[in-house]
Parts: C-alpha cells; structure tokens; sequence
C-alpha cells in the first residue's frame, strides 16, 4: 500500500494543530463473511473539497456510510473534528457534523421538500411546523446560493432539484462536512459544473466536502486532494490534485491498464432492426418516449449515449415486448414483430442484456443451470412438452460454465451467489447463442471490474463480427465511443441527433445532452 | 430495539443453519401448543398417548389419520400450487364447498349409470372448485384486486351458499336438521375394512402423484418457479407467465374442489355444516411448512391428520375445543416464521 | 319509512366494529406493516371483552379488557413482523388462526350466554322515541357518538401532526425515516400495538355493544372486510368512515329485513357485504395510481439493502 507524504496539499493546506474534518484509519467492514474495507483510511481537512475515487465496488461508498453511520464498522478508528466517534446511526454522525447525499435521495416522494425537512428536524431546536421548516429552508437556500423550493412535492422535482433539497436538508442538520455520493452521475453536464462550483463555494466558507466518483476526469478540476480506493483499501491517500496526471490515477484505480480492443472490424450489411415512430406515455415513474426511430444494421453497433433516467429503460422494454407502446412499428429482419410477444420476438433473433440482470435477465434464486435454460426450455430443448430433462439442463450448463470461463459456478449453484461479472457472463452465455440475430446491450459493464467489462465488450465484438447487429445503449461515454459505428444521443425520451462515429464531437455530444440541438 | 446496523442479510444461509431453524421453529412451536394444551386441561402425560401412539402406532388409529389427512393432502396441494406461483390462496375452503356442492348434487339426485356416478362427481367436483377461484384470479389478473382478500370473502360466500341450501333446498326431509339426506350408494367410496378408510385413498394417491410428476419432471413446475420468483425475467426470456399463472391457480381451485368431494364421499355420505371448517389453515400451514413442495404436502398432511384425529379425541375425552387445531397450526406456522430470522440474517458485533 | 329509520338507527351499531377496524390497520399500514390479522384480533378483543362482562365486570371495562387483548396478540404479531421481520402476510395469518384458535379454546365456557351491553342514549337520558330522529338517536351510545371525533383527531394526528409525519414516512420510505433520526422498528412497532388496540376494542364493541352475546366465529370475516375497507379508503381515516357507513348499512340490512319478517332468502341476502366488498375493491384497484397506498407497504427494511 503506497501513502505519500501526509503533508495536504491543495489550496486551502490546513496548519498543524488544527483538527482534521474527518479522519477514519484501519477500517474494516465485511457482510456477511464477504470483506467490503480492509484497512481503509481517509483523512479530511476542513476548507477542502476532497475526491474519492475508484471503480464500482472498490468500497468507496461503504467506507463513507461506515462514516456516515449507515454501517458499523467491524473494525477501525474514526475522529470528526478531532473527536472519536463510531456512528450508530446516520442521525448521530449528523450531529457531529457530518452529513451524506446518497446516490438515492432520502426523501420522501410523496412529501413536500419542506415535510421532508420537518421530519429530521422536527423534534428538536425551533423548528416544529410546516411553516417553520419553509422559512428555514428559504434561509439556507439564500446562504449557500441554491435555488430550493419548499412548497414542492419531492416526487414532482427533477434529480437536480431533489438533489438540491438533499443537500439543504442535510445542511439544515448542522452538517459541516458533506459526502456526495456520485453526485454527477445523474446530471446533465451543465447541471454538474454548476453542483461542482456550489460546492468549492461550500469548502471556501469553511466546510469540507467529500465527492465519491468513479470518473475523476469530471471532477479533477473542482477538487484539492484525491484519495484512491481499490479493492477495499486505499490505495492512495490525499494526494494533490495538481500533482497527479490522468493515467496515473486510472492505473491505481484499476490496477492494470485497460486495454481497448476498437470497435468490431465489420462493416455494416443489411438492415436487421427498423423502429420508427416508437412513442410510450409518460408514467409516474416512467419517462415516456418519444417517436423514437433507428434501423440497425448487421455488422453494426449503434451506440445510444445519454444521462440515466432519459428513456433508456423504458426504450429497452419496448423493444423486448415487456411494455407496450401506443405507437409506432418494429421490424426484425424485414418481418413485423410491432404486437408481437417477447417470446415470438427471440424467436426472430432479438437477444437482450438489460441494465439490471437481476431485474429481467437473471432470476437470482434459480440455478445456474435453470438461467442458462430459462429462454430454451419453452422451445423444447430439454425434452418434449411433457417432459423436463433436468440432467441435460445440467450438462448444458456445465459446458456453458466452461466456454465462458464462469468463475465460482456449478450448475446447481444459485445464480445469485456469483460476483456481478460472472452473473453478466451467465447471461451472455444465454444470450450470444446461435440463433442471435439482434442483441440489445443496456449498460452491459455497469458495475463490472476491469477484467469483467473488457470480457463483455469482446464478446459483444466478436458477435458483430461474426455478422449480428447490436444496439448499445450506455451512460458510459467511453463504452459507447469505442465500440460504436454509430451514435445517438438520447434526451427525454427522444433521439437528440444520430451521427457515424468520425463526425462525432465531444461538443455535439455535450450539446445534446444539455438538451440543446 | 434490535438496532439496523449491524443486522446483516446472510448471502446464503446453508442447509444445516436452514434446516436447524426450521426444525426449532416447529419444535418450539409444538412445545408451546403442548403447553396450551396442558393449560387447557390434557395431562401432561396424556399427549404422547393421544398424540403419538393413538395416532401411529394403534391400528384404528393409523386408519384414521389417514382418512384424516386424505382431504388435507389435497387442500395442501392446492395451496403449494398456487403458492408456486405467488398466488396467495387463502379461499381453499370456499373451493372445498363449491366441490362437496357439485358432489352432493350428483350424490343425492341420482340418475346415470352407477358406474359413472364416481367420476362424475370427481370431475364436477373439479371443475366447480377451479369455477370458484376463476373469479379471484380474474379479478387479479384483470383490476389488481388482492387475492388474499377476495379468495378469502369468497369463502365465507360459499359458505352461506351451503347454509342457504341446506336449510332450504336440501334440507333432510326425514328429520328437518340441516342436512342432506344420504348418498346412495353408488356416490360413496367404497370402504376399505380399515377403519372408516375409503377407496378416495386411491384418488388421492393418483392425483398427488401426477402433480408432483407435473411439479417436478414436466417445465411446468420449471416455469411456476421461473414465474414466482421473477415473472418479469420469465415473460423477457419467453415463458407464457400468464398461462402458467392461470393454469396452476385453476389447479389449485380443483383440488381443493376434489377435497369437498372426497369428505362427503369418503366419510360423511352427505353435505352438512361442518365437512369443510379447519381446512383454511390446515392448507396454508401444510404448503407452508412443505416448502410448496409436493412430496412434503404428503408427509405434513399425514403429519396433521394425526393432529386432526388426535383433537377429536381430545375433544370427547377432554373437552378441548376444535379451535384447538387451528391454535395449533397458527402457533407453529409464527414460531416457524419467526425461527427463519436466525438463518436470514446475522448480527455482525462491532470490533 | 318505518323501516328506513329502524335501519338507519342501527347502522352505526355495524359500522363502528368496521371503522375501528381499518381506523386501526391505516396506522398500522401507514407504518409499512401489512396487517392481515385483524380478523384473530377482533375475536380475542370479542371473547376477552364476553368474558369480562360475564366475570362481573363493567361494559365500559370489558370494553378495555377486549382492547387489551388485542394489543398482547398484536404485540405477538409485532415481534414476528417488526423485530423477526417475518413475512406480513403469512404473519397475519398466522395471527388470524392463533385468535380464532384462542377464541376457540378459552371461550367455550362463555358460549351462547347473554349479557348486558353498555348504556344506548335511550337508556341514560330517556330520550322520547316518538319522533323518527327520537328513535334514532335513543339507539346510539357514547361509542358511535365518539367516532366522527375519532376520525377527526386520527386524521388530523396522521396527516397534520410531526408525530404523524414521521409515522407515515417510515410507511412510504424507512429508508429516509432511518437517515432522519426516527427509529423504524419502534415506530412500526408502535403501529402494529395501536392496531390491536382498536381492532380488539371493534371485536369488543361487536360483541359487548351489538350483539350481547359471545358466539365463536362470530366476527365473521368482518376483520377481512376492515382489510378490505382500508383498501377502499385509501389509508385515509375520512375515507374510512364512509366505507364504514356503506358496509354497516349492508351488514345491518339483513337483521333489519328479518326484524320486520321480510320473506327474503336469508342466506343469500348475507353475502351482501362480502360482494359488496369485492366490488369495492375491483373499483378502488380501478381508481389506479392514486391508491394511496404506502410506498414501502408490506416490505422488510434492513438499512444495508439498498431501497
């Protein structure tokens, strides 16, 4: 484990003798046997705004909530302004000063931003009315500069300003120092810089802030130290920004270099997905769609770049037949699949990796065995309509479990006991199967290690090469840059702009996302 | 109270902890209804005889556990079956009615060949308990009404039914008791010569062993645990979700049909007030403690039917009311809830 | 006419046992627990309420006793669901066979014998019941009279109060509740034990104010209606005690019509609330999104998962 030189660096350097912010060392916490931290460490000066990086599951965001009081920690030191404290609960680290966005807000939906406030802190200190917290709300949002309205139901807000209210809430809680969980990953890019710059604002009026991020390159600019986890440890402790390069911290992060294979050599043929018009209305929870319309060619990888919550799911659920849209037609290979099932849908060769396996793809209590099987069984391979051959279900897996190199599995294994790598390879092992014409990638890498995301993105190549066609839809710009032919940007539930990959810009792409075309 | 942070869901308890929780749920379970039962008025001393030996190890009594359980394997059927599919039937006794109804009818108006009068009823029987929880599972699948209650209301509809009949219509007219008159001969399961076991044993058995082939060996039972656990996963990759839903559902209202049919067959050769209570209980505490599972629908059943047989005896020697089974049942279903918190999850000790 | 006023002045009799009911599982449900046990604790608040009465004791401590019950069943209920996090739905049941099992064992002693209930108007003020409204109001007791201002006050405490707040988000997001500094287990814990308090006081009302008598099964699947019931109302107390009003009215409809010797089949004419019941269901699923039913209902919260 390298530490550099204690000594903080970035602009506002704390002098000797004045507490830290927060300061956690020696932090262990496993779940139930399985390590999350091992001796993680972190320290925070006051006035600073500090990153913590590293990728999904290095333990960034569970050191925090072990600081935050979310967790208790199995072992490990803890201090908040010099103070040692171990948090039971999120209330008691709020009151010794610390307070946490997390990635999902805790907020009421159904409630107004003011009832919200009410209910932290509505038994103790002046504030016991609607009113009251109305008034405090318009105080603080006046202070720091963040436009917050009360009076509004949370469920009626837009991420930013429910991220907005979190964050006067958490401050309304005598919160001087914040932890902002992935705070970006959900804005648009103008809705970020303008995060980022209210919180050097925060550190420069004396608090310090936290900001978890697995895309430093985001952030680089607005913060004075970064600290680097990986695997549970940190791996790099409070070095200056100023004196870190880019690849440096992607080599700590990851531990090795990643190495992009380019996008499939294959040059596009025919037509194998035409979708024009594709409208859904809006739900509660729903972003609806707008007359979405692309054809796919095969050979081809049409990447659909965009912020989380834009439609990408509920375009996914069109397209494999779990939602039906009011309008709009679908064609497979030429044949009109527009009211047909999901089932009648594979069978013309539509295969799908949904953004959350375990939400459409996998069944997290099943066998392995039984997922492999879960799409073929219906078509009969594993005996006649009477019968179920469960010993040649089990071959089958065995021999799927060897060609993708499914770490940790046997066939009889329940699904949901792999790492999210090796899950995603079950369902690539389902899904690239022969009769794979059309494959549908939502965020294919999210949430895998290094080794994991580069097995996934070959196997997507190696199947367009190999003549498929595939719709690659991803909040990673970088996934989507790198394996597309083409990309399109997807802004409230419509199709911002549709280019080939050498007219692609970084300020068009910017553009749209704002929602400026 | 037990505080959130440092309870940890275990990623997966294993068989010997499952198993060890399981099994010292029902044993506390057990000792806590022992204890009732004592505080009721049993000799301590009395409930192995009752419980045990009277129930197993005497032959008039084996005989009738397993009478007693005949109907209660098909209830625990239907109520594994439908909980399969997550389908929460709670109205196994208005479907046991609606059965005995179809088969009281064949039963006392006659007519037919005789040899035909026996599958009749069992088909009829079949059909009207799946009629009756065709409207739940539409109201279901259609509005999104809760099947818990409207299975359940259900019940208590049939049951006025019944009443409705046999203090009009049917109603004995040799003794004016509310009651039908009696089965001719023809719509009765012939007697064994063991005890008051009758030939519905061999119906019994044929339709436990087809759905537990059905369950276990066919893609049915592959797609009803593919639809319970996921049925958004199940409906992408292909699987006919609602058709495996309403299949088994109907399944389930059948069998509990066929369970009406055999105890006013089987035993009681006429409809009365009383052939289908203790069933609602019985059915949830068997699919349950069997784990939906139909070769331990068989075990549990017998394993209650003993309790069932027992609790007339305690009944005639001991005055104990009938309540007492289902206090039984729900004791031993919460203990065993309960009991599942140890495997579920740990309590982690900060260092 | 005579007849309407006859079964107007006894509908509140029906409705109060419904509305205590559901006025009791919305706590219980706006805390996330779903309660399916009202049924097993109407019946022990019914028998301990009997037996209390037939033991000597006064109509208005019977009253307390039959809510006693209720809380010591549901605090049975409690710490499967809120400290066992056991499944709500099985739990419920659970609960409703260990009531009606109870009820069956204790009770049989108190069977079929009649008692006294607690004074109606008529009988403390000797009101004149020649009029129509004389006849009505001469009928009702302290009970009925108490549940516009009971509905009013829940209401008020649910949707006005911080306590009630801080009730209902841990029904729509514990998650949020937990971060703010309320502990969910006491809340949700708190809930279940005012469940029981007032279904047991409904069962006790059923049979120690209505009926005067202890039958066993005699809640007959009203429990099951309250479920229903707080469906319809959309966890809202006003809403409850119109429910209340079209379900009493349906439940009394069929005494009334017996009273007056209406040549009606009985049996049939009982199936009423419960189809009555179904219906409302079918039509409040209908409504759709604006259900208002809590977020989290029926849900394990552990504050490691991520909700």
């Amino acid at each position: 484990m390298m530490r550099p030189a204690g000594a903080p660096g970035g602009r506002e350097a704390t002098s000797p003798g004045v507490p830290l912010a927060l300061d956690l060392s020696g932090v262990g916490k496993s779940f139930d046997g399985r390590p999350a931290l091992s001796d993680a460490s972190f320290a925070l000066a006051w006035g600073e705004v500090h990153a913590i990086v590293g990728e999904n599951g290095a333990g960034k965001s569970t050191l925090m909530n072990v600081a935050a009081g979310v967790y208790a920690a199995d072992e490990g030191v803890q201090t908040i302004d010099g103070e040692p404290i171990s948090p039971r609960s999120p209330m008691e680290a709020t009151a010794a000063g610390l307070g946490m966005v997390h990635q999902h807000f805790r907020l009421v939906d159904s409630f107004t931003v003011a009832e919200n406030v009410l209910l932290s802190l509505g038994r103790r200190g002046a504030v016991r009315t609607v009113a009251q917290a109305s008034a405090a709300i318009a105080a603080k949002a006046k202070e720091i500069g963040l436009p917050v309205d009360p009076a509004r139901i949370v469920a009626d807000l837009s991420t930013a300003e429910r991220q907005r209210a979190e964050i006067v809430r958490v401050l309304l809680l005598g919160a001087r120092i914040l932890v902002l969980d992935e705070p970006t990953a959900v804005l648009t890019e103008e809705e970020a810089k303008a995060l980022l710059s209210f919180v050097r604002r925060l550190a420069g009026q004396g608090h310090a802030v936290v900001l978890i991020t697995h895309k430093f390159r985001e952030v680089a600019g607005f913060c004075d130290r970064v600290t680097i986890m990986r695997h549970g440890r940190t791996v790099l402790a409070g070095a200056a920004v100023a004196e870190l390069d880019e690849g440096e911290v992607a080599r700590l992060m990851v531990g090795e270099t990643l190495t992009t294979g380019g996008r499939p050599a294959s040059t596009p043929g025919d037509v194998r997905l035409s979708v024009s018009d594709l409208t859904l209305s809006a739900g509660p929870h729903a972003q609806g769609l707008a007359s979405i319309g692309f054809d796919l060619r095969a050979g081809e990888v049409l990447g659909i770049a965009g912020v989380g919550g834009n439609g990408q799911e509920e375009l996914v659920s069109c397209l494999i037949s779990l939602s039906r849209p009011q309008q709009g037609t679908m064609l497979l290979a030429g044949r009109d699949v527009s009211a047909a099932s999901p089932r009648e849908r594979r069978r013309a060769g539509l295969r799908v990796i949904p953004s959350d396996r375990f939400d459409s793809g996998l069944i997290r209590e099943f066998a392995i065995a039984g997922n492999l099987a879960l799409s073929t069984v219906s078509e009969g391979a594993f005996g006649g309509p009477l019968f179920l051959d469960r010993a040649r279900m089990r071959k089958a897996a065995a021999t799927a479990i060897d060609a993708f190199d499914i770490r940790g599995a046997t066939p009889a294994r329940q699904t949901g006991l792999l790492s999210g790598g090796n899950a995603q390879k079950v369902l690539l092992a389902r899904e690239l199967d022969t009769g794979m014409t059309v494959l549908v990638a939502h965020s294919p890498s999210r949430g895998l290690d290094m080794k994991a995301t580069q097995f996934v993105r070959s196997a997507i190549r190696r199947a367009v090469e190999g003549g498929a066609a595939c719709l690659l839809i991803s909040e990673d710009l970088q996934e989507v840059l790198s394996l597309s032919h083409r990309v399109a940007v997807m802004n409230r539930g419509a199709i911002a702009g549709c280019r080939g990959i050498d007219e692609v810009t970084p300020e068009w792409i910017g553009a749209l996302l704002a929602g400026h075309a | 109270m037990l505080d959130a942070a440092f309870l940890v869901r275990r990623q997966a308890p294993g068989l010997v902890l499952s198993g060890f929780c399981y099994a010292g749920g029902l044993a506390f379970g057990l000792a806590v209804s022992a204890a009732l039962l004592v505080q009721a008025g049993v000799p301590a001393d009395a409930l192995v005889d009752e419980f045990l030996i009277a129930t197993f190890l005497t032959s008039d009594g084996l005989a009738q556990t397993v009478t007693a359980a005949l109907p209660l394997v098909l209830v625990g059927l239907a109520s594994a079956v439908a909980m399969r599919v997550r389908f929460w039937n709670i109205g196994v006794e208005g479907q046991l009615w609606l059965g005995a109804v179809a088969a009281t009818w064949l039963g006392i108006a006659g007519g037919g060949p005789d040899g035909l009068r026996l599958p009749s009823m069992l088909l009829l029987s079949a059909a009207m308990g799946a009629a009756w929880i065709a409207v739940p599972l539409v109201l279901k699948l259609r509005f999104g009404v809760s099947e818990v209650i409207s299975t359940l209301l259900l019940g208590s509809v049939a049951f006025l039914l019944v009443q409705h009949l046999l203090f009009g219509a049917w109603r004995d007219p040799a003794t004016g008791f509310p009651v039908t008159a009696a089965f001719a001969q023809a719509a009765r399961f012939g007697a064994l010569g063991w005890g008051q076991l009758h030939a519905g044993l061999y119906a019994v058995l044929v339709v436990a062993a087809l759905v537990w082939f059905a369950l276990e060996h066919t893609r049915i039972g592959f797609y009803a645990d593919a639809v319970g656990l996921n049925a958004r996963a199940a409906r992408a990759n292909g699987l006919p979700v609602t058709g495996t839903i309403v299949g088994l559902v109907l399944l389930s209202g059948a069998l509990s049909g066929l369970a009406g049919m055999t105890i006013v067959a089987g035993t009681e050769h006429r409809l009365n007030q009383s052939v289908g209570s203790g069933y609602l209980f019985s059915a949830i505490v068997i699919a349950y403690l069997a784990r939906a599972r139909p070769l331990w629908v068989v075990v549990v059943a017998v394993m209650l039917g003993a309790v069932f047989t027992a609790g007339s005896v305690l009944k005639v020697f001991y005055g104990i009311s009938e309540g007492m089974i289902v206090l039984v049942q729900g004791t031993v279903l919460i203990s065993i809830l309960m009991a599942q918190f140890f495997s579920t999850y740990s309590l982690s000790r900060p260092g | 006419m005579d007849f309407l006023v006859g079964w107007i002045a006894i509908v509140p009799s029906y409705a109060t046992p419904l509305l205590l009911a559901s006025l009791g599982l919305i706590v219980c449900e706006r805390a996330g627990i779903l309660n399916l046990g009202a049924e097993g604790l109407m019946a022990v608040g019914a028998m301990t309420g009997a037996i209390a009465v037939l033991s000597g004791a006064d109509p208005w401590a019977a009253l307390a006793a039959g809510a006693a019950a209720g809380i010591a069943l549901a605090f049975l209920f409690g710490i499967a669901t809120v400290v066992m996090r056991a499944d709500h739905t099985l739990s419920g049941l659970a609960v409703v066979a260990v009531g009606l099992g109870l009820t069956g064992v204790i009770g049989r002693p108190y069977m079929q014998k009649t008692f006294p209930g607690i004074a109606s108007f008529g009988e403390m003020f000797g009101i004149d019941r020649s009029s129509a409204l004389g006849r009505i109001v001469a009928v009702q007791d302290p009970v009925t009279l108490a549940m516009p201002f009971l509905v009013v006050l829940l209401w008020w405490w649910l949707m006005r109060s911080g306590s009630g707040l801080r009730l209902r988000a841990v029904g729509e997001n514990p998650a949020a509740a937990d971060v703010a500094g309320i502990d969910v287990q006491v809340a949700q814990f708190g809930a279940v034990l005012v469940s029981g308090l007032l279904c047991g006081l409904a069962g006790a009302y059923l049979c120690v104010a209505t009926s005067h008598v202890w039958v066993e099964g005699m809640i007959a699947a009203r429990g099951w209606v309250a479920v229903a019931l707080v469906i319809f109302a959309r966890w809202n107390p006003a809403r409850a005690l119109a429910g209340a009003i079209v379900f009493g009215s349906a439940d009394a409809l069929v005494p009334r019509l017996q009273a007056i010797g209406a040549d009606i089949p009985v049996y049939l004419a009982m199936m009423l609330p419960y189809l009555l019941t179904l219906l409302v269901l079918v039509a409040s699923s209908m409504a759709g999104r604006a259900s208002g039913e809590p977020s989290f209902l029926g849900r394990i919260y552990l504050r490691q998962d991520k909700h």
